[in-house]
């Protein structure tokens, strides 16, 4: 028979708790801290001379050359270099653009707005649509609004964002004229409005990846034994599915993370489909005129950014799972 | 009118009816035995007297339940008004009929708002869930915990206190305590048994296991195969079965045999070179300690049989004896060599294991002929002899070109024996080999194995959590918990005059004992 | 004596169903797609020539059934022969990627060990990129190229295949059956491959159909954003790139690689779903 756990035991089960997500963390320090390392390399793998990319379209005059050597620290030997660019990153300093001539954090900040309000916007959208079709799916498997569903899902899983994008602009911009066809427009409303067939093109890739998500995890919560438990205890209908769904919510954090990859690719995809000047078309751009300090930053920055968000979906899942905050984090 | 009646009750499914027309009638305080083994129709029975029959099936026929008559074929609406308050239906495993991670107190508390139709406000609902533990006998601390955080019995003492919330007039309990210890069954049907006196309820428990039954219901209904072969007052029933199954079954079943006796007892062989010898065993999983200083001697074509409950080591000591596991200290001599830990100092012709679970020992994309004569070929035996083993199991030798899949449980685990046989091992370890197995199987299962070990001499470790099991065809038992030896001696020793109180336990349990007062004595004869 | 209480009784086996008509459909799209790669370079040898005179002429036009762009291509030819670019690469990738998930795989989960934790510290390195970034940078920094893509995405690929190999391969591995096997002390090359790897190839093969699909649908983003194939080669995601310009005067030209790139991935992927399906029943209880 149990007793109430000893305070003791209780605050050594936070210690270790605790512990193990100092451990997380440090992992994922490792991981970035190795991506940096691929990244600041790839400057210095790039073929041709690393002088002349940088140098770009300028004249390489010898005072040229010298000021890139100078300011990229070409003299130092590697790893320096590597800890001076490190160091630079995380105390904001970027960098400079070569093809923009601006640095490179003026670059990022100017366009951040855009991408972020595209994807919230988008993932709103997503959330919105996909999560209950995906429980209604769930609830009345094989009934139409499921083969509905789940068609709808197979074709956003299988259509790239640019294609569907460049249907939906023929479609909705060109031929039907309600949406405007390129920009952002020119702030606030307008650019909501501009940003309107950008989301719905993400949030079909997003809400496909959901849907089935969601569904999955219903149906298989739903077929367990505590929902035939609650249903032969008179408990009404509609609590059994949120009392479902609550459980369902584990398989779906985690699953959470596929749909972060998406985004980050289809984001880049969307935006140069609608030409937006976002971070996605920035770093287009830049790959295409080896800009190498906005590939790197960016780059960087990304892959922080994904590792905080996973971060952040580990700890959800504690919070949501009570059995895991007893025994630790699975590998 | 009170009490139960069910009229004309069938269950219908794809290929026809899975449950032929049912009547019977249940007096309110009374409790209502369905036995069956697997495919008897005995669950399907249970689910549809609260509507909850799978897809694909359909039930025919009515039921009175107090002063409320249903249509047993009636849209779910109809039933989601009865459920609950009228009829409700216990489910067999505790540690998947509550969810998981909400507390104990709110799924409770969730009948009770069913049942009130509102939202209760939480002073009241705390006060009427801490009633509801009391009932059980669970303290009100249980209400804040978790389900991962109680022990299987307490789990299903929280199912039942919210299965009762709502104050139905019938119960259905459905194999309410097979996953349980044998500890723990006696107790949580003897606390149905005083809810149910307490409540007036009715109750209809569905089981497999007749020593269960005897002495804690009322009146049974023996079932198979769909159709009731044989119904009436559960002493008379089984003092005095009628129909040629019920005989078997009870014939079949190790905690019914008429006054429990231990297998007759062979001369015991040669202390001085026994087969196997184990001693001191430890082993560690992470800081918990597994096995603790575990000692065991078999003696050549020896029946030994261990017993303990689960996390007491038992399949783990099994392992490391076989290899699979290494132990982090103690030695294990077999005829003389000292092994070391791990697979890699044991041939297959010293040992060979039969697996619990018939459905996954064997490999579903192999053939049985395929899987018989891989193992024939690492004996060195030509691929013609997978006849003769499939004979010695009593398989007919077509059964080599069927697949797995194609076989029922028990012709399975006939296969894993004839596949642990091909090596010629000396000592043949049974893990739980019959724990999965209807009743009637696991006779056939065990038969066979004593007559293996008549005709081959081959040495048997017989591990089972089910002591009523083991006596049947031990010759010697040690009695494992929490990682040590507690209890060894002859069958006939430990069961007649146990030393250790946990042993008494085991041997109540065996016995099916009850451990509160019945209307009838049970029979002993 | 029990009474002989069924002993010889099989199981009843469930019906077969035919495929729906969605499946079929989708496989005959399939097929189509596999004869315009097989057949496509021999049908329209001169899918590129460019004829500036007939330079932009709209779907429906005398001998250009889907007009031109404004290089003069006749679209319906370029999408012809643009099938093989578009579906080689992808089923190479898809390939590749399943023989390093199961080799690696496989190894990393039966083994388990100091390989089974560089492998899966690997595979976490890799699943932390975003495949498109990741392939949009190196391919750029480096020069694209076809087969440099192929490559690229196979590495890109490949850990999710190891990851649900292993996975897989962990799950057979505590089963009872090769726990027997281990007990027949059966090598473990044959306790790998002859009994584990038959279990996980359901797993293996619906993953291999889900990642063409994935491939398919990367490739083409990739040629859109300009890496990938050089331009001049014929194909679905260049075109859509190419033809962006031209889409209001002759918007076959974009629209069709672009459904048929949609088309293709969503009939592979729910060839793939069926084929899982099917699968999964062999070797189950009935």
């Amino acid at each position: 028979m149990t007793q109430p756990l000893p305070v003791r035991a209780r605050a050594s089960r936070y210690r270790s708790l605790g512990r193990l997500l100092a451990v997380r963390v440090l992992g994922v320090l490792a991981v970035l801290l190795v991506l940096s390392v691929v990244i600041f390399s790839l400057m210095h793998l790039a073929p041709g001379d690393i002088v002349k990319n940088l140098l770009g379209n300028r004249p390489a005059s010898p005072e040229a050359v010298a000021a890139i050597r100078e300011q990229y620290h070409l003299d130092d030997p590697v790893w320096l270099q590597y800890l001076k660019w490190l160091g630079g990153f995380l105390t904001g300093d970027l960098g400079q653009s070569i093809r923009l001539q601006v640095p490179v954090a003026d670059a990022i900040a100017q366009r951040v707005g855009i991408t972020l309000a595209l994807c919230a916007l988008a993932f709103i959208l997503a959330l919105a649509v996909a999560v209950p079709l995906g429980v209604h799916s769930a609830v009345r498997a094989g009934g139409w609004t499921d083969r509905t569903a789940n068609s709808l899902a197979v074709v956003g899983l299988s259509a790239p964002t640019f294609a569907v994008g460049l249907l939906l602009l023929y479609v909705f911009a060109y031929y039907l004229r309600i949406f405007p066809v390129y920009g952002a427009g020119s702030g606030g409303l307008d650019t909501l409005w501009h940003l309107v067939l950008p989301a719905v093109t993400l949030a079909l890739g997003l809400g496909a990846i959901v849907v089935k998500l969601t569904r999955t995890a219903m149906i298989r919560e739903l077929e367990s034994d505590y929902v035939t438990s609650a249903r032969a205890r008179g408990i009404p209908e509609s609590q059994v599915q949120r009392i479902a769904l609550r459980n369902a919510a584990i398989p779906i954090v985690t699953g959470a993370s596929l749909v972060l990859t998406f985004l980050v690719g289809g984001t880049v995809l969307a935006e140069t489909t609608y030409a937006l000047p976002g971070l996605g078309t920035l770093l287009q751009d830049s790959v295409l005129f080896k800009d190498i300090a906005v590939v790197q930053s960016l780059t960087l920055l990304v892959a922080v950014v994904i590792a905080v968000i996973a971060l952040l979906a580990d700890l959800a899942y504690l919070l949501l799972d009570p059995r895991i905050r007893r025994g630790g984090l699975p590998a | 009118m009170s009490g139960v009646e069910i009229a004309g009750l069938t269950v219908i499914g794809h290929d026809g009816p899975m449950v032929k027309p049912i009547d019977a009638a249940i007096a309110p305080g009374r409790t209502l035995a369905i036995i069956g083994e697997s495919g008897s129709g005995k669950t399907l029975t249970a689910k549809s007297l609260v509507g909850l029959l799978p897809r694909g099936f359909r039930a025919e026929g009515t039921v009175r339940i107090g002063e409320r008559t249903l249509d047993l074929d009636a849209a779910q609406p109809a039933w989601r008004a009865v459920r609950g308050g009228t009829v409700t239906l216990l489910l067999q495993d505790p540690f998947t009929s509550l969810s998981p991670v909400h507390r104990c107190g709110d799924q409770i508390g969730w009948t009770l708002d069913a049942a009130a139709g509102r939202r209760l406000p939480r002073a009241e609902r705390d006060r009427m869930v801490a009633e509801r533990l009391a009932e059980v006998k669970l303290p009100e601390h249980v209400a804040r915990s978790f389900p991962h955080q109680l022990s299987g019995g307490m789990r299903q003492r929280v199912a039942i206190a919210a299965a009762l919330a709502a104050d139905p007039q019938l119960i259905i309990a459905d194999e309410p305590t097979t996953a349980l210890d044998a500890s723990n069954q006696a107790e949580i049907l003897d606390l149905l048994r005083t809810v149910q006196r307490a409540r007036s309820l009715c109750v209809i428990l569905i089981s497999h296991d007749l020593g269960m039954v005897r002495g804690r219901t009322d009146d049974v209904l023996v079932m198979r195969h769909g159709d009731v072969v044989e119904r009436g007052a559960t002493a008379t029933v089984l003092a005095d079965p009628q129909h040629p199954y019920t005989r078997a079954l009870i014939e079949a079943d190790p905690t019914m045999t008429i006054s429990p006796q231990p297998a007759a007892v062979s001369a015991p062989r040669d202390e001085a070179s026994p087969l196997l010898r184990a001693t001191g065993v430890d082993k560690h999983f992470g800081d918990r300690q597994v096995l603790d200083g575990v000692a065991l001697d078999i003696a050549p074509g020896q029946i030994a049989g261990v017993v303990g409950e689960s996390g007491s080591g038992k399949s783990t000591f099994a392992r490391c004896i076989a290899g699979l596991e290494s132990e982090d200290a103690g030695s294990i001599v077999f005829d003389g060599v000292p092994l070391a830990p791990g697979r890699r100092s044991r041939t297959p012709e010293q040992m060979q294991i039969v697996f619990q679970d018939p459905y996954s020992s064997l490999n579903p994309m192999m053939s049985i002929g395929a899987i018989l004569r891989e193992a024939l070929r690492v004996a060195q035996r030509p691929a013609t002899e997978v006849a003769e083993l499939l004979e010695t199991v009593g398989l007919p030798a077509e059964f080599a070109r069927k697949r797995p899949a194609e076989l029922s449980g028990g012709q399975r685990q006939r296969v894993a024996i004839a596949r642990a046989l091909a090596p010629r091992p000396r000592l043949l370890i049974c893990d739980e080999s019959v724990s999965a197995l209807d009743v009637s199987v696991q006779a056939q299962i065990l038969a066979l194995l004593m007559r293996l070990r008549d005709e081959l001499g081959i040495a048997i470790l017989f591990i089972s959590h089910d002591l009523a099991v083991v006596r049947m065809l031990a010759d010697t038992v040690t009695v494992l918990w929490n990682g040590r030896v507690v209890e060894t001696g002859t069958c006939a020793q430990v069961l007649t005059e146990p030393r250790h109180e946990y042993t008494a336990l085991l041997v109540a349990a065996a016995n099916r004992e009850n451990t509160a007062p019945t209307l009838d004595s049970p029979k002993k004869d | 004596m029990t009474a002989a209480i069924d002993l010889l009784s099989t199981p009843t086996r469930r019906r077969r169903r035919r495929p729906s008509a969605t499946v079929i459909f989708a496989f005959a799209v399939l097929a189509v797609a596999a004869f315009a790669v097989v057949f496509g370079g021999v049908l329209y040898p001169d899918a590129m020539r460019q004829d500036i005179l007939s330079g932009l002429l709209p779907a429906g036009s005398p001998g250009h059934p889907l007009g031109t762009d404004e290089l003069g291509r006749d679209v319906w030819a370029m999408t012809v022969a643009g099938a093989a670019s578009a579906l080689i690469g992808p089923v190479c990738v898809a390939v590749g990627s399943m023989i390093l998930g199961i080799v690696l795989g496989t190894h990393a989960g039966y083994e388990r060990g100091w390989l089974d934790v560089v492998i899966s510290r690997w595979t976490d390195l890799l699943l932390a990129l975003p495949v498109l970034l990741a392939a949009i940078v190196v391919s750029g920094v480096f020069g694209g190229g076809y087969w440099v893509t192929v490559v690229l995405l196979i590495l890109l690929f490949s850990p999710s295949d190891i990851r649900i190999v292993r996975a897989g391969v962990l799950e057979q591995s505590a089963r009872p059956y090769i726990e027997a096997a281990r007990m027949l002390s059966l090598s473990r090359w044959r306790v790998m491959f002859r009994h584990i790897l038959p279990n996980v190839s359901t797993l293996v093969l619906t993953n291999v159909m889900l990642n063409v699909a994935f491939a398919l649908v990367a490739f083409s983003s990739l040629s859109f954003l300009g890496v990938g194939v050089p331009p001049g080669t014929p194909d679905w995601g260049r075109q859509l790139t190419d033809n962006r310009a031209i889409m209001f005067d002759n918007p076959a030209a974009v629209i069709v690689p672009a459904v048929l790139i949609i088309l293709v991935a969503s009939a592979v992927n729910l060839v793939g779903d069926w084929a899982g399906q099917r699968l999964s029943q062999v070797g189950k209880a009935l």
